[in-house]
């Protein structure tokens, strides 16, 4: 699988053009620095992470293996901003990520990150379309643009027919399409997911998985975490973390 | 985040937990419509009153032993140690008092009155100067004529009725010529005199009025009787009453460091004792809103950190898409704010309902037009102190939301 090959029947380009311009100087999106992330409880101090550094650039495709507890997760969270490293450095998209405030932190999430996460989130009692329209609701985006703009993420996922539906009303796979659509819809710097396919059956995994491809194809970058096999040989890299270091980072031809 | 999402999502929010939200503000509910419905019925109450205590005259003023309003029994008996007032009080206040334009008397007693088989009971027989009707507020006739200063010099026989003494022993037929018996004294009917309706569901036409000296020589001269008097112009109304007071007090050998041994009544007392007695509702009322508002704002902040308990993982999830704190503070205070503010909508909804009923049934017991209008500053004050409310309880657990991290927030179960 080549990451240059576009079909030529793929669908237009997602709400954004994916930013694969955008980068450091060196070429890299993502720049993590000597990543520790330590959770204090009581006396005792878990080191989450413990010095993980490593460079992605623009339209990356990498899956994240390791057993369970190895910090994974912890890895993800600190990339996608949801938390911030006890120590280190991390850039995205040549901004110093670790040394801002909570007010800025929230804006890269909107603006920077798409996350889907392995339990779906999505606001049970919003429908799809409300459930897309969130991130663009944060960023103050008028109310038709945001209508317009969810509406074409749903249909670039292939829900256009389902964005009255609620989550309850939506099988796995298409929940976890909607989670998909909400997460591309403000055009994120990077698409991250955290075992995206753990909760489906393997039918339904691969027709994500084939999604995830698909963007992919059309320019974004992914970061997965997951812990099957036949999942990570969708991507082009591999980062093994084996108690919270990095083992092995492998690139594939 | 603009307010109008937030707002949206507030009444998603409410909309899923009806009973819930309905029962949360239902301390509010109670604190917004007792004060909406007491101002609305007090003011109707004060609307009535000064309609009918004015309309006794805002010129008149009155001489008494008793005072108007007594409130206790040991003032009561205080009073009744007092000198009687007495006609020849009356003459003295006529003579010195020129700032008076009439100066007249009554006295009465409650008895019933017999005419053939029938019988009409607690009839006020009322003995009065020939200008009685003249002082105060003007009673006209409906038929016959009014007493006059012949018939109280010679102490005639003769009577003016009320109208519910009309209906009870003549209807239809002709009343005057008639006689009529008051403790086996007869009297002859010489006019009707107009209708006025009740106040506080008490007859206002149940009367007999009689000449002061016929009534005299039928139930005494040791009663104490009633000074009416009337100022000439509204301007001069302070100053007949001193005079009169003047007149009294002299006629009484009171010491100047005495207090007056006599009353002196004008419908602005009974006006003031009513408005002092309204200004008493009013404390007791704002005591029992303030009270059950805080309660509700109470129980309204204890929802509210249920609603954020509940919703952690949402709020994880809005923060991860990039709700910042403030967007998460703001949903929260304006749900909160919305929850309360519906709660006095709600509140202010019963209270109408409750004033228009109330009204209605007073308004049949006093058989007068009686109406307890809900008053737009009423009804905003209500709303904004519920949503003031709703925002100091929201506060606390919208921050709570506001601070919570998103990764721990995401996590929860
Ligand atoms: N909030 C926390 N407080 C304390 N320790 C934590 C916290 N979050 C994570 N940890 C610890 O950090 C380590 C890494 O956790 P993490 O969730 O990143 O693992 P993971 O690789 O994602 O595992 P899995 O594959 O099971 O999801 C674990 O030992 C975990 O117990
Ligand atoms: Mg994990």
């Amino acid at each position: 699988m080549s990451a240059d090959a576009v079909p030529p029947s793929a669908p237009a380009v997602p709400p954004s053009a994916p930013p694969a311009a955008a980068a450091e100087a060196d070429g890299s999106l993502i720049r993590a620095e000597d990543l520790w992330r330590t959770y204090v409880m009581g006396a005792e101090e878990i080191h989450a992470l413990r010095g993980v550094s490593f460079t992605i650039a623009p339209n990356e495709y990498v899956a994240v293996m390791g057993p369970s507890g190895s910090g994974k997760s912890t890895l993800m969270n600190l990339i996608g901003c949801l938390d911030t490293p006890s120590r280190g450095r991390y850039v995205l998209r040549g901004k110093v990520v670790s040394e801002m405030n909570d007010n800025e932190l929230a804006a890269i999430r909107n603006r920077e990150i798409g996350f889907v996460f392995q339990t779906f989130n999505l606001l049970p009692r919003a429908t799809a379309l409300h459930n897309v329209e969130l991130p663009l609701v944060y960023a103050g985006i008028p109310k038709d643009e945001r209508m317009e703009r969810a509406r074409r993420a749903l249909a670039m996922v292939d829900l256009a027919d389902r964005m009255t539906h609620k989550p309850n009303e939506l099988s796995g796979g298409q929940r976890q399409r909607v989670a998909v659509a909400r997460a591309l819809v403000m055009g994120p710097a990077i698409l991250l997911a955290d075992e995206p396919t753990g909760n489906l059956d393997t039918v339904t995994g691969e027709e994500i998985m084939r999604l995830f491809e698909k963007l992919h194809a059309e320019g974004n970058t992914i970061i997965l975490v997951t812990h099957e096999k036949d999942v990570a040989d969708h991507a082009q890299r591999t980062i093994h973390i084996r108690d919270g270091k990095i083992e092995s980072d492998e690139k594939r031809r | 985040m603009p307010f109008s999402e937030a707002a949206r999502i507030a009444m998603s929010a409410l909309r899923a937990n009806k009973l819930r939200s309905f029962l949360t503000v239902l301390g509010i509910l109670i604190g917004v419509s007792s004060v909406v419905a007491v101002v609305a019925i007090t003011e109707g109450l004060d609307r009535y009153m000064a309609n009918q205590v004015l309309s006794l005259g805002s010129r008149s003023f009155s001489v008494q032993k008793m005072p108007d309003i007594i409130t206790s029994r040991a003032m009561w008996l205080e009073m009744q140690k007092r000198k009687d007032v007495i006609l020849t009080d009356m003459d003295a206040v006529k003579a010195a008092c020129d700032a008076c334009g009439e100066v007249g008397a009554l006295v009465q007693v409650t008895r019933t009155v017999k005419h053939g088989r029938a019988k009409q009971p607690d009839v006020q027989v009322m003995g009065i100067t020939e200008n009685f009707s003249r002082i105060g507020s003007v009673r006209d006739l409906i038929s016959g004529r009014q007493l006059i200063a012949d018939d109280v010099d010679t102490a005639r026989p003769v009577a003016v009725i009320g109208a519910d003494v009309m209906d009870a022993f003549f209807g239809e037929t002709e009343p005057l010529g008639k006689t009529i018996l008051l403790d086996n004294h007869e009297v002859r009917v010489v006019g009707v005199a107009d209708r006025k309706g009740k106040i506080f569901g008490e007859s206002q036409d149940n009367f007999v009025w009689l000449p002061i000296t016929t009534w005299r020589k039928f139930y005494g001269t040791r009663r104490s009787i009633i000074i009416q008097a009337e100022a000439r112009t509204m301007d001069l109304m302070d100053t007949a009453q001193d005079q009169a007071r003047v007149v009294m007090r002299a006629r009484h050998h009171l010491g100047f460091a005495k207090p007056d041994d006599f009353s002196i009544e004008t419908g602005e007392t009974v006006m003031d004792f009513w408005q002092s007695a309204t200004r008493g509702i009013y404390v007791v009322t704002i005591v029992v809103t303030a009270m059950s508002l805080i309660i509700g704002g109470v129980v309204v902040m204890n929802i509210m950190l249920v609603s954020v308990t509940e919703r952690i993982r949402e709020i994880g999830v809005r923060k991860a898409l990039g709700a910042r704190r403030r967007d998460i503070l703001r949903q929260f205070l304006v749900e909160s704010v919305l929850l309360s503010a519906l709660g006095g909508a709600l509140g202010i909804v019963g209270a109408t309902a409750f004033s228009m009923a109330l009204a209605a049934v007073l308004g049949g017991i006093m058989s007068a037009d009686f109406s307890a209008p809900v008053r737009l500053w009423a009804v905003s004050l209500a709303l904004f102190v519920s949503s003031l409310v709703g925002l100091v309880a929201g506060i606390y657990p919208a921050s709570r939301a506001a601070s919570l991290d998103p990764v721990v927030a995401l996590r929860n179960e």
